[in-house]
C-alpha cells in the first residue's frame, strides 16, 4: 500500500494527471479489498483453529482429572480451573502467534524485494536492518517471559490465598480473624503488586526499544534515499514508497519482537498443563472383565497405611459393620475400596470374584462396588436427578430409598418435593440433610457391594435408629444377595449388622453380633457412649 | 432460583472509586502522562520530516538539510522510546498499587460481611470477583490500558499533525470519521449480546468444572464421571462457538473500519491532487499528510477493537467495586463492654420463609459459666438457635444479650471477642499449623499455642509432623483429618479466648470413630466460658449442665441429664436411642 501512496503521488498529484490518478487509485481499491478479504477469512480460519485446539487442551485436562482411573493432581480446584481456562488459551494463543509471525516475516520479505527492485543499497540495508534490530529487540524478550510468569504466579497465588479465606468464612469469622485475614491477604496482594509492575517496566523496555530502534532505521534510510532521490537516482514516488514501507516495517517489526516473549509464556503454559496431564492416576487397573454380577469381595492379609494384617471376606447377602478405632485407618479401608490406594502403599491381596482387583477394569469393580465416602459431594439439578441421574427407578422404588435414608423428611420439607432444586454443594442444607440426600443417592445404585462410610454422624439418634432399619429392610430382606459394609460406630446401625469387626492398631481384634461383643470390654468402649 | 448476588457498582460509583484509589498514585500517574504526550508529539516528527525532504528533493534542494532531517527523525526516536519506555512503566506503577488497593479493599469488605448474606450470594460470586475479575482488570491495566492510551494520543496528536500541515487536508482526513461512526453504530448493538451470552457460558464452564474436580471422587464412585466430562465438553463447545460467532462479528467489523480508512485516504489524496494542482500546497506536504493518515489505521483500528476489551475489564472493575464499596466495618471504639459471660436469648422467632416459623418464642437464659446442650431432632431449629445465638443471623424478633448487653448495641468486633462460634464446617487454610491457629490471635507466640494444641489434644501429631507447628497443612501441604482440623478449630478458640462460645455440632464431620477425642477436646474449650452445644451426640449432653429440648421450634424439655430421662420425655427416647 506505501508502493501505491507514492505512485500515486508521483503519477499524479506531482503531475496533476486525473488519468493516472483514476487508474492508481482503482488499484488502490483492489489492494484494499484483498487486504481485507484475505485478513477476514485468513484470521478466521487462524482463530477457528485456535478455539478447537484451546477447547480440546480443555477437555483433555478434565478428562485427565475427572477420568474413570482419577489423578493425583494435588491441585487446588481453582488451580485446575486455571490449567483448563488462561493456560489452554495461552498455549492455544501460539497458533495465532506463528500465524502472526508468517504474516509478518512475509510482509518483511516482500518489502524487501520491492525495495531491491527500486534500489540495490536500500534493500539490502533494509534486509540486514531488520533482523539487526529483531535481534537488538531479543536482550529484553526473556527479561518479560521471565517477569511476566513471575507475575502469573504472583496472582494466581493470591487468588489462591483469597479463595481459601473465603472457603473458610465460618470457621474464621466464627473467631473474629477477618482482620488478621486480610493482612494475609494484603502480603500476597502486594507482592503480585510488585511483581506485576516489574512486568511492565520489561514490556515498557521492549515498546520503548522497539520505538527507538524502528525509528533509527527509518532516519538511516530516510538519508539514503532522500540523497539518491537528490542525486536523481531514484523518483519521487520511489522515495515515498521507500520511507511509506519503512514505517510500514515497523509493524512488523514490533510483532516479531513481542513473539518470541510470547511464545516463550505459550511453552510456560505448555510445560504446566503437561506436568498436570503427567501426573499418576490414583488407581491402578487391568484389562480382565468380570462377569459374575455378584462376586464375592476378599481382603487377605492386607498391610497398609495403618492397617495390618486386615481379613474381611462379607459373605452374600451380609450387612457387615466395622469399627475402626482411628479416622487414618477407616479412611485407608475406605480408598482400598475404591481402588484408590496404590499397589506400592500395600501389601496382601484384594480380590473380587476370585480375581486380584488390580487385574480387573475400572468398570468391573465399579458396577460391584459402589463406596460412599464420609464427606459428601452434591451437584446441581433437582432432589430427584441427584438421587437418581439416569430415571431409572420408578415412583415406589424411590420411596422406598426416600424411606430408608429417612430423605424422605428433606423431601416433606420443601414445597416442591422431589423436584427442589439443589445448587451444587447442597448449601441450603443443613449436614444432617446432606448426609441423607448422599445415602439416598448411594442406595439408589443398588450396587452388588455398597460401602457406607460414616452415613450417619450428622443426623440425630432416632433417625439413626429409622436409617438402621431402613437399610436392612432395603438391602437385606429375606434372601438377598446384596452386601453392605458400613464403616461406623452407631450402636443402632451396628446392631443391625449380622457380623461387625472391631479394627484397633489396625488389625481386627474381635468379630460377632452386636449382642455377642456386648460384653468385649474394647467394642463397649469403642461403641456404647 | 434467584440468588441475591453481591452488588454491582454503577458506572458512576466505578469512576469515582477507581478516581480516587488513582488518585492516591497520582504522582506516577502525572509522569506516565507527560511521557505519553512527548511520545505523540515526537512521532509527528517523522512524517513530517519526510514531507520536508520530498519537497527538499522536488525543489533541488540541499543534501545537508536532508541529513539535518535524518537527524532529527533519529533524536525524535530516541525521545519517543525513552518516552514510551518512562510512560508504561509509571503507568503500572500508578495502576498496580490502585488495583492492588482495590482488590484488598474488597476482600476486606467481603470478609467482613454478614455470613448469611455471603452464602445467599453464594461464594462463588465473591470468588469469581476475587478470582476472575481481578485477573480481568489486572491483564487490561498491563496490555490493554497502555494500548488505549497510546492509541488515544497518537490518533489526537495524528489528526492535529495532519491540520497543521494544511488545513484543508485535514478536513479531507476527517472526511473519514463519519464511516467510522457508522461502523461503529452497525457493530456495538450487535456485538454486545453476544459479549454477554459469551460471559455466561464461560460462567457456567467454569462452575461445571470447578464442580466436577471438587467432586471428583464421589463422580467416581458413582461412575458419574462421564456425564459431568460431557458437561465440561458440551458447555466448552458452547462457549467456544459463541467465541467464534463473536470473531466473525468482529472479521465483518474489521472490513467496514478497513472502507473508512480507504475512503479517508483517497479524500486525502484526491485533495491533495486538487490542492498541488491548484499549486496551494507541496508534494511533500501531501506525502506528508498520506503518510500521517496512513500512521492513523493503527491505533484507530485498535481503539474500535479494544472496546470490547474495555468494556469487560470496566464490568470487572464494577464488580470488584461493588464488593470495595460495602459499608466499612466500623472501628471498635475502646475495648469490648462485656465483662461477664450470662448469655440470653429472649423471645426468639424466626422465619426463613415468612409464615412458616422455623423457631417460635424461645426464651433461654444461660448462666456464666454454664454449660447448655441443645438436643432434638433434625428440623427442630437447633442449627438455627446457634447461628442467631453467635450472631451470624439476625432473627425475625427477639433479642440475644451477652453479658447484659443486647448484640444490636455492641459494636460487631465486641460481638466477635465475645462470642466464638465453632460449626461443622471444618476448613483447614492452607499455611503452616501456627498460620491456621493464629489467626484468632496474631502474635501468639509459641508457648501460647502449644498450650492451646495440648489442651484440645492436639499436640501430639502436631509434633509428629515433620516440621512442627512450621509445618504446612491444608490443600497444598499434609493433608489432615477431618478430626484434626477440628482440633486445631478449637485451639484458635481457646487462644481467641470469648466469653461464650457456641458449638454446632462441632464434633459431627470427625465420623464417629474420631467423635470421641474431638468431644473431650470441646469440653477442655468450653472450660470457664459460657458455652451452647448443639448435639446429636447426647454423651455431649450427658456432660452437660443443663440439657435444653427443643421440638418443632419450641423448647419441650429442660434438665439435667439425670432428671430428664427419669422424667421419661422426650430425651429419655432420644437417650434410649441413643445409648440401645
Amino acid at each position: 500500500m506505501p508502493v501505491v501512496i507514492g505512485v500515486i503521488i508521483d503519477r499524479a498529484v506531482a503531475t496533476g494527471d486525473l488519468g493516472e490518478l483514476a487508474i492508481w487509485g482503482g488499484v488502490l481499491v483492489g489492494v484494499f479489498v484483498v487486504l481485507s478479504y484475505s485478513y477476514r477469512f485468513g484470521s478466521r480460519l487462524g482463530v477457528g483453529a485456535l478455539e478447537l485446539e484451546t477447547h480440546l487442551l480443555r477437555v483433555e485436562v478434565s478428562e485427565h482429572v475427572l477420568g474413570p482411573d482419577g489423578a493425583r493432581t494435588g491441585l487446588l480446584p481453582g488451580e485446575t480451573l486455571s490449567l483448563a481456562t488462561s493456560d489452554a488459551e495461552t498455549i492455544g494463543q501460539f497458533l495465532w502467534h506463528v500465524g502472526y509471525s508468517l504474516a509478518g516475516l512475509l510482509g518483511v520479505a516482500v518489502s524487501a524485494i520491492v525495495l531491491l527492485r527500486i534500489d540495490v543499497t536500500i534493500g539490502v540495508v533494509v534486509l540486514l536492518g531488520v533482523p539487526l534490530v529483531l535481534l537488538l529487540i531479543q536482550v529484553v524478550t526473556p527479561l518479560i517471559a521471565r517477569h511476566t510468569s513471575d507475575q502469573q504466579a504472583g496472582i494466581a497465588k493470591a487468588t489462591g490465598i483469597a479463595t481459601d479465606l473465603v472457603k473458610g468464612l465460618r470457621p474464621l469469622k466464627g473467631v473474629g480473624a477477618e482482620d488478621v485475614a486480610t493482612s494475609r491477604y494484603r502480603t500476597h496482594s502486594t507482592s503480585a503488586r510488585d511483581a506485576s509492575i516489574r512486568t511492565a517496566q520489561s514490556v515498557g523496555y521492549l515498546f520503548g526499544l522497539t520505538a527507538a530502534l524502528s525509528g533509527l532505521f527509518l532516519a538511516l534510510v530516510a538519508c539514503l534515499a532522500g540523497t539518491r532521490a537528490l542525486d536523481g537516482t531514484i523518483s519521487i514516488g520511489e522515495l515515498i514508497a521507500i520511507v511509506g514501507l519503512t514505517q510500514f516495517l515497523a509493524e512488523p517489526i514490533t510483532g516479531l519482537g513481542e513473539t518470541s516473549a510470547r511464545v516463550a509464556s505459550s511453552f510456560a503454559s505448555a510445560r504446566r498443563v503437561v506436568d498436570f496431564l503427567r501426573t499418576p492416576p490414583l488407581a491402578t487397573f487391568g484389562e480382565t472383565v468380570l462377569d459374575e454380577p455378584w462376586p464375592e469381595l476378599e481382603i487377605k492379609q492386607m498391610t497398609a497405611g495403618p492397617l495390618r494384617d486386615l481379613d474381611l471376606a462379607p459373605r452374600r447377602g451380609e450387612l457387615i459393620g466395622i469399627v475402626v478405632d482411628d479416622t487414618a485407618g477407616s479412611d485407608t479401608l475406605v480408598r482400598l475400596l475404591r481402588g484408590e490406594l496404590p499397589p506400592g502403599d500395600r501389601q496382601g491381596s484384594l480380590t473380587l470374584g476370585g480375581y486380584e482387583v488390580d487385574d480387573l477394569t475400572i468398570d468391573s469393580l465399579r458396577s460391584r462396588v459402589v463406596v460412599s465416602q464420609h464427606h459428601v459431594d452434591l451437584f446441581e439439578g433437582t432432589l430427584r436427578s441427584v438421587i437418581d441421574p439416569d430415571g431409572a427407578l420408578d415412583g415406589d422404588a424411590i420411596d422406598e430409598i426416600l424411606a430408608a435414608s429417612a430423605a424422605s423428611d428433606v423431601v416433606d420439607l420443601h414445597p416442591d418435593g422431589l423436584q427442589q432444586p439443589i445448587t451444587a454443594g447442597g448449601a441450603t442444607f443443613s449436614g444432617g440433610q446432606r448426609q441423607r440426600i448422599a445415602l439416598a443417592r448411594a442406595l439408589a445404585t443398588r450396587a452388588p457391594i455398597l460401602v457406607l462410610a460414616e452415613p450417619t454422624s450428622a443426623v440425630d439418634a432416632m433417625t439413626e435408629q429409622r436409617i438402621a432399619d431402613g437399610i436392612r429392610a432395603l438391602r437385606h430382606a429375606g434372601d438377598s444377595d446384596l452386601v453392605t459394609i458400613v464403616v461406623t460406630s452407631s450402636p443402632a446401625i451396628l446392631a443391625g449388622a449380622d457380623r461387625i469387626h472391631l479394627v484397633q492398631d489396625g488389625r481386627v481384634v474381635v468379630s460377632g453380633t452386636h449382642h455377642d461383643l456386648a460384653q468385649h470390654d474394647a467394642y463397649r468402649q469403642a461403641v456404647l457412649r | 432460583m434467584s440468588r441475591q448476588l453481591l452488588p454491582i457498582a454503577s458506572r458512576a460509583e466505578t469512576t469515582r472509586l477507581a478516581a480516587a484509589m488513582l488518585r492516591a498514585h497520582r504522582g506516577p500517574l502525572l509522569i506516565s502522562a507527560v511521557a505519553f504526550v512527548v511520545v505523540g508529539l515526537a512521532g509527528l516528527v517523522a512524517p513530517w520530516i519526510l514531507g520536508d525532504i520530498v519537497d527538499t528533493v522536488t525543489t533541488g534542494g540541499d543534501s545537508s538539510r536532508i541529513l539535518h532531517g535524518a537527524l532529527l527523525i533519529a533524536a525524535a526516536s530516541v525521545v519517543a522510546g525513552v518516552g514510551t519506555a518512562v510512560s508504561v512503566t509509571y503507568l503500572a506503577k500508578s495502576g498496580e498499587p490502585a488495583l492492588a488497593d482495590l482488590r484488598e479493599q474488597a476482600l476486606d469488605r467481603a470478609l467482613h460481611l454478614d455470613s448469611i448474606r455471603l452464602e445467599e450470594a453464594g461464594a462463588g460470586d465473591l470468588l469469581s470477583r476475587m478470582g476472575d475479575d481481578v485477573r480481568s482488570v489486572a491483564q487490561s491495566l498491563t496490555q490493554i490500558v497502555p494500548l488505549l492510551i497510546q492509541s488515544l494520543v497518537a490518533v489526537v496528536f495524528t489528526a492535529g499533525g495532519l491540520f497543521a500541515l494544511d488545513w484543508r487536508l485535514g478536513l479531507a482526513g476527517l472526511g473519514a470519521a463519519p464511516f467510522y461512526v457508522l461502523g461503529l453504530r452497525w457493530y456495538l448493538p450487535r456485538s454486545a449480546p453476544f459479549y454477554k451470552r459469551e460471559r455466561i457460558a464461560q460462567g457456567e464452564r467454569a462452575e461445571a468444572l470447578v464442580n466436577g474436580v471438587q467432586g471428583a471422587s464421589t463422580l467416581r464412585a458413582l461412575s458419574r464421571e462421564q456425564a459431568q466430562i460431557d458437561r465440561i465438553t458440551d458447555h466448552s463447545h458452547h462457549a467456544m462457538t459463541i467465541a467464534l460467532d463473536v470473531f466473525s462479528l468482529l472479521t465483518r467489523f474489521g472490513a467496514r473500519t478497513n472502507r473508512s480508512e480507504l475512503i479517508g485516504l483517497s479524500f486525502v489524496l484526491g485533495t491533495g491532487f486538487l490542492l498541488v494542482r491548484e499549486d496551494l500546497t507541496t508534494v511533500g506536504a501531501v506525502t506528508a499528510a498520506a503518510l500521517y493518515f496512513h500512521r492513523l489505521f493503527n491505533p484507530i483500528g485498535a481503539l474500535l477493537t479494544i472496546f470490547d476489551d474495555i468494556q469487560s475489564a470496566g464490568a470487572s472493575l464494577a464488580r470488584l467495586a461493588g464488593v470495595a464499596l460495602l459499608q466499612p466495618p466500623p472501628t471498635p471504639e475502646g475495648p469490648s463492654p462485656v465483662r461477664s459471660g450470662t448469655f440470653e436469648l429472649v423471645g426468639i422467632r424466626h422465619e426463613y420463609v415468612e409464615g412458616h416459623p422455623v423457631l417460635a418464642d424461645v426464651t433461654l437464659r444461660v448462666a456464666d459459666g454454664e454449660r447448655v446442650a441443645l438436643v432434638g431432632a433434625t428440623g427442630a431449629g437447633k442449627s438455627t438457635l446457634g447461628a442467631i445465638a453467635a450472631g451470624l443471623l439476625t432473627p425475625t424478633s427477639g433479642t440475644v444479650r451477652v453479658g447484659g448487653f443486647t448484640l444490636d448495641t455492641l459494636d460487631p468486633s465486641h460481638v466477635r471477642s465475645g462470642i466464638a462460634l465453632i460449626t461443622q464446617d471444618v476448613h483447614v487454610f492452607s499455611g503452616t499449623v501456627r498460620e491456621n491457629v493464629d489467626l484468632a490471635r496474631p502474635g501468639a507466640d509459641d508457648e501460647q499455642i502449644r498450650s492451646a494444641l495440648g489442651t484440645v489434644r492436639a499436640l501430639s501429631w502436631v509434633d509428629a509432623l515433620p516440621d512442627g507447628l512450621d509445618s504446612v497443612v491444608g490443600d497444598h501441604g499434609h493433608p489432615l483429618t477431618p478430626a484434626q482440623a477440628q482440633q486445631l478449630a478449637l485451639a484458635r478458640v481457646l487462644l481467641h479466648d470469648p466469653r461464650v462460645a457456641v458449638f454446632d455440632e462441632a464434633t459431627a464431620e470427625a465420623g464417629s470413630s474420631g467423635a470421641r477425642e474431638l468431644e473431650d477436646a470441646a469440653i477442655a474449650v468450653t472450660h470457664g466460658r459460657t458455652s451452647v452445644v448443639v448435639a446429636h451426640r447426647l454423651t455431649q449432653a450427658r456432660s452437660a449442665d443443663r440439657v435444653v429440648v427443643m421440638h418443632e421450634g419450641r423448647i419441650v424439655e429442660e434438665g439435667t441429664h439425670d432428671e430428664l430421662v427419669a422424667a421419661g420425655g422426650r430425651y429419655a427416647d432420644l437417650w434410649a436411642a441413643w445409648s440401645s
